[in-house]
């Protein structure tokens, strides 16, 4: 069946419920509303009300239920209406979900998924990028898919994993992008990144609605004589080294794309990785492609000026292929 | 004979004070603390007569044997904790050390309570709740002394360890309040697998402040969750007072807001505490949902080892010595003739043996190997199975979100008005 990337995140919800009766779901207006986006729309007709629980608006007891529910062997998935609302539980998810396993041994199977990311007018708390607090936190998985059959693999796997899993789905992408994904199809492992496109000469390393961008620039270059690898990391933490320094090896040139802002945003850490693992292997200097060091403005001409664009990039990819 | 609140469907938001909340003290503490200036420094003084307190207040659910157990708990609670300050004091225990001194009655009566398919989370004055839910003193000791062989392998200290397994305890993190919502979702969890459990844990006078603990009490009223949550207030949040605390005068006050009922308890009273506790861990049993005790008590030491409480005025410390949990209780097992001196010195010299045991067990286990520092961020395929015990008959499920009807708790006892 052809399904947007909403719709597919529902599908994989949906299959994972009737495949194990462990798996429930939590969050605010997810019930009858069927969520802010629609993403768990018709669920609770199906599941009742006690696997699709509306909640009070409380993030940090949302997410606290969730770990208690997933200390008695449950694997409760929570939906943040938006991602930027997971600073009122940065607590429970750093102190208590991310160290449950080291300290004393309790698994914490949880998922906690959400909207991300601009491009969509959303204003300072409706847009941002928080994946780096938690990447930063020993103990959480963080994933952010691209596209439509990624979002249902990898949040299979997500649910099916025994860590707590940060689940970033771009509100962008939500309904732009589609792909035809089979019923009842496989879980696509986390922490593997997939290559997006294969070309000869550099590689564009980025993740989320940045590698549609990153894509359809490589198309555009193409005619200027520029074959871009585009790398979707997919998962960020944890990250996939070996296919990191894969693609830097093949090209020899490596520019890192993000939404996120700049200063310790991913690309600071594959850029340190790739000194590490591939300082012999450059051709030229890593150059990286950000938002700005700014929150994230309301009005479109300066939101426009603060994300990556389509134009920033060819300018740096072009001075990248000239090294 | 009256019933202990009951709520029903049609109660919530009820205007009656009796239909949500229960005091069962024999007598209320009339003393304030006040902040002043003396000699050019700013101190507290506090107000009040140094009386005696009552006898106990009978209980009626405990019989000899088991006050007699809980009496050993007891013991053990309180000599534990004086051969950590020893440990301490001879430089073998890593950091600090916390001390339930005067809220030892309040730890154990309260755990007591929990039948063994409950859970339970401990603060950090809890001690003697980890020794009723049945971790060994050298538990306790090892983690103090950052131990290979304590139950966290020396990656956590003090009381923050658990057990998912047969002792179904939750491990402690030092935010506060951030428990409550954990122990909720723990009866949801149990709930969607077809149990009802009750699932206890326990805030202080400060960490009621937090943002967390209105969420997470808000949240369990209203899905009906089996929380039990003992507040002990012990009337100092390290060095503040609870007056700079809390407008309300009594804690309890506050479950009216998320229209759940609430008992009062005098945390020094042994009986009381677990006969409130025990009504509560059976109305979590019987699907009728939440319920918050207020356990007055006092902190007889400092916030932990290195905190010589200096600004606790002398005679609030005085008024609380004449209400020692232990001697209190001591003094009801006497009365009743269910403990001779004879008894009580051979019990008291057979936990001194046992504790020097444990210590003995404790201070043998070796440090940590450092290099098992870097493993177990994650849970890996093969290292722990998650596995959820669904029930063959799973109990109404559907009338639970926030409509279960309400099972009726035996009461025993009157109100002090």
């Amino acid at each position: 069946m052809l399904l947007t990337y909403v719709d597919a995140i529902r599908q994989a919800l949906a299959e994972e419920m009737r495949r194990d009766p462990a798996v429930f779901l939590l969050g605010e207006d997810i019930g009858i509303y069927g969520g802010a986006f629609k993403a768990t729309a018709g669920l609770v007709d199906e599941f009742g009300p006690l696997r699709v629980v509306d909640t009070p608006l409380a993030e940090s007891a949302i997410v606290g239920a969730a770990i208690g529910a997933a200390y008695t062997g449950m694997r409760p998935v929570v939906e943040m209406q938006f991602m930027d609302f997971i600073a009122c539980c940065f607590n429970q998810i750093t102190n208590f979900a991310a160290k449950s396993h080291y300290r004393w041994g309790a698994p914490v199977p949880m998922v906690i998924r959400g909207p991300v990311g601009g491009g969509v007018h959303g204003g300072p708390f409706h847009s941002q990028n928080p994946e780096m607090y938690f990447a930063h936190t020993p103990g959480l998985k963080v994933v952010e898919p691209a596209t439509a059959r990624d979002a249902y693999g990898l949040l299979k796997s997500a649910i099916r994993d025994n860590n707590p899993v940060l689940f970033l789905e771009h509100k962008y992408l939500y309904r732009r992008v589609k792909d035809e994904i089979a019923e009842d199809g496989p879980a696509t492992p986390l922490g593997l990144a997939a290559v997006a496109r294969p070309g000869r000469d550099l590689s564009v390393i980025t993740y989320g609605a940045m590698v549609h961008l990153a894509v359809e620039t490589a198309a555009a270059l193409a005619a200027e004589g520029i074959d871009a690898e585009v790398l979707d990391l997919r998962t960020l933490a944890p990250l996939d080294r070996a296919g990191i320094v894969a693609t830097a090896k093949k090209t020899n040139k490596v520019l890192i794309l993000h939404e996120d802002t700049r200063t310790g945003g991913i690309a600071g850490e594959i850029t340190a990785i790739l000194q590490e693992e591939a300082f012999d292997d450059l051709d030229a200097p890593i150059l990286r492609l950000t938002s700005a060091d700014t929150p994230v403005p309301f009005s479109p001409p300066l939101e426009a000026a603060f994300l990556p664009s389509a134009e920033g990039l060819k300018a740096a990819l072009r001075r990248l292929a000239r090294y | 004979m009256t019933p202990s609140p009951e709520l029903t469907a049609a109660d919530r938001g009820a205007n009656s004070e009796r239909e949500w909340f229960e005091d069962l003290r024999l007598e209320r503490h009339a003393f304030t603390i006040r902040r002043t200036r003396r000699e050019g420094k700013i101190a507290y003084e506090w107000s009040g007569e140094i009386t005696d307190p009552p006898p106990l207040r009978e209980s009626g659910k405990l019989d000899r044997a088991q006050c007699l157990e809980i009496y050993r708990f007891l013991l053990m609670n309180r000599i534990m904790e004086q051969q950590l300050e020893n440990l301490y004091k001879q430089g073998q225990v890593v950091g600090g050390v916390y001390f339930g001194l005067g809220q030892e009655g309040n730890s154990v009566a309260s755990a007591y309570a929990l039948d063994a398919a409950d859970w339970m989370a401990p603060m950090i004055r809890n001690q003697g709740s980890l020794l009723v839910r049945g971790f060994a003193p050298r538990d306790v000791m090892m983690q103090y002394m950052a131990k290979a062989g304590s139950p966290t392998g020396g990656r956590d200290g003090t009381s923050h360890y658990g057990d998912l397994g047969p002792r179904r305890m939750i491990s402690p993190i030092s935010m506060l309040g951030d428990l409550i919502p954990v122990m909720g979702g723990i009866c949801m969890g149990e709930r969607l697998q077809g149990r009802n459990v009750a699932a206890m844990t326990w805030i202080g006078d400060g960490g009621q402040s937090t943002g967390v603990f209105h969420e997470a009490v808000n949240f369990a009223a209203v899905q009906n969750l089996g929380l039990v949550l003992v507040v002990e207030n012990n009337l100092w949040a390290y060095s503040t007072p609870l007056n700079e605390q809390a407008k309300v005068a009594d804690l309890a006050l506050r479950a009216r807001g998320y229209g759940i009922p609430a008992v009062m308890v005098d945390g020094t009273d042994v009986l009381q505490v677990y006969d409130a506790c025990r009504g509560a861990v059976e109305r979590a049993h019987g699907g009728g949902g939440p319920t918050l005790i207020e356990s007055k008590l006092m902190r007889m030491k400092g916030h932990a080892i290195h905190d010589a409480a200096a600004y606790v005025p002398p005679d609030l410390l005085e008024f609380w010595r004449r209400r020692d949990p232990i001697l209190r209780f001591e003094g009801y097992l006497q009365q009743k003739s269910w403990l001779t001196a004879e008894a009580k010195q051979r019990l008291a010299a057979e936990v001194e043996q046992f504790m020097l045991a444990e210590r003995a067990a404790a201070e043998a286990s070796p440090m940590p190997d450092g290099n098992t520092a870097l493993s177990g961020v994650y849970c890996e395929p093969g290292c722990h199975a998650v596995q959820p015990r669904f029930e063959a008959a799973a109990p109404a499920l559907e009338a639970a979100n926030g409509s279960a009807n309400l099972t009726a708790v035996e009461g025993d006892a009157p109100h002090l008005r």
